[in-house]
């Protein structure tokens, strides 16, 4: 049931977008089209339970005063070996997703899962963790895009669902329209969970 | 003073283990990223040169220096039985938020066959609309002449928003084309 509770804390309760607000910079850039979310959400995901693992594997010999340097070189080096192996073996697939593979070392989602979780926490529940905070932010980022791409090109993963006849709203896929949608969304999700509890 | 020593020596341990990782792996793949370009570059010529079926580099030697740079400056297209079919060439001009670079394949009499956009970064949804297959269309049977965006008073239709990467990509077509005919002429 603990086990259960790690893995789904990331969706809702402690949602990385909506709730904890973290990552936001990502989210800002790459939530134009659902294309791009899913693409972010998959590699920013892979990352997370990568450097969970290493992280709280090796958790005691880091002194806490060199932790976050110590943090950020394990994450930018699992960032930096993906975007190799990608390049060379799924050399389209990493056409699609290249862009986004550098952003997610500036991901503060990663940098704080490590932190506040990995560090004090055994192997198995950091890969939860690192799943269930993966799916959060994917799920935030898929409705973020999802919103934006209808709005701004009347298409959806690319395709056309609005009649032809629909003047698409350019401000949606701009940044203006991320933080309106950000903003809106947050508010709603918020009154949302208020209202549960 | 031990501590210090203490924290100093597991980032050294650290850092190593990963630069030794990451030197690892990039020499591993760094020959088959290189591979992976080169065919995907092939693959853009071919797309805009169908009728050939090998290219042919065209270099030219400038010294600089003591140093001898080599450029390329177009490909030679050949088909099968070693007939000039046309030529094709890379240009790229910065357009609204990044490189713009473009593939084009033209016949013996100098019109455009093709064009392909092979990289940009540009504004999803605006720019970006440079690498669809409408747009790319524009540019089909035009001599470096004609290509000129609408605005600037030529024939090419701009993307709605997205004036300045349609003039990136125009622009770079046109200087590059002009250049390119002359020194064909030439010869």
């Amino acid at each position: 049931m603990k086990a259960f509770g790690e893995l789904t804390k990331g969706i809702i309760k402690e949602n990385p977008i909506f709730v904890m607000a973290l990552g936001l910079c990502p989210t800002l850039a790459v939530s134009t089209s659902v294309n791009n979310a899913i693409g972010m959400g998959a590699a920013a995901t892979f990352v997370l339970i990568g450097s969970n693992i290493v992280i709280s594997l090796i958790k005691n010999f880091i002194p806490s005063k060199v932790r976050i340097p110590a943090y950020i070189v394990i994450i930018a080096s699992f960032v930096t070996v993906v975007d190799m192996v990608m390049e060379a073996y799924a050399a389209s697939l990493h056409k699609s997703l290249g862009l986004f593979i550098p952003l997610i070392v500036v991901n503060c989602i990663i940098l704080g899962r490590a932190e506040a979780f990995a560090s004090k926490n055994s192997v198995g529940s950091s890969i939860l963790d690192g799943i269930g905070m993966g799916i959060g932010f994917s799920l935030a980022l898929i409705v973020i895009a999802t919103i934006r791409e209808i709005i701004g090109t009347g298409k959806f993963y690319g395709m056309q669902i609005l009649p032809c006849s629909y003047q698409p709203a350019i401000c949606a896929i701009l940044p203006p329209g991320a933080f309106f949608t950000i903003g809106i969304l947050m508010a709603l999700f918020n009154k949302w969970v208020a209202k549960k509890s | 003073m031990n501590d210090v020593v203490k924290m100093g020596l597991v980032l050294l341990i650290i850092t190593l283990i990963a630069s030794c990782v990451l030197a690892v792996i990039y020499q591993k793949t760094a020959p088959i990223i290189a591979k992976n370009k080169q065919l995907e570059e092939e693959k853009a010529r071919k797309s805009v040169l169908p009728e050939a079926d090998h290219f042919q580099e065209i270099t030219e030697q400038k010294i600089i220096g003591q140093d001898t740079v080599h450029t390329i400056l177009y490909y030679k297209g050949l088909d099968k039985h070693n007939r000039l079919v046309g030529y094709t060439f890379r240009c790229e001009k910065y357009g609204y938020s990044s490189n713009v670079q473009t593939m084009v394949g033209i016949d013996t009499l100098f019109n455009i066959i093709a064009i392909k956009v092979i990289s940009q970064q540009e504004t999803p949804g605006l720019g970006a609309n440079c690498a669809t297959s409408e747009f790319a269309e524009k540019f089909q049977h035009k001599t470096p002449e004609n290509i000129m965006v609408d605005k600037d008073g030529g024939d090419i239709e701009s993307i709605t928003g997205a004036t300045i990467t349609t003039r990136a990509v125009t622009n770079s077509i046109k200087e590059k084309f002009i250049d390119i005919k002359e020194r064909l002429i030439e010869k």
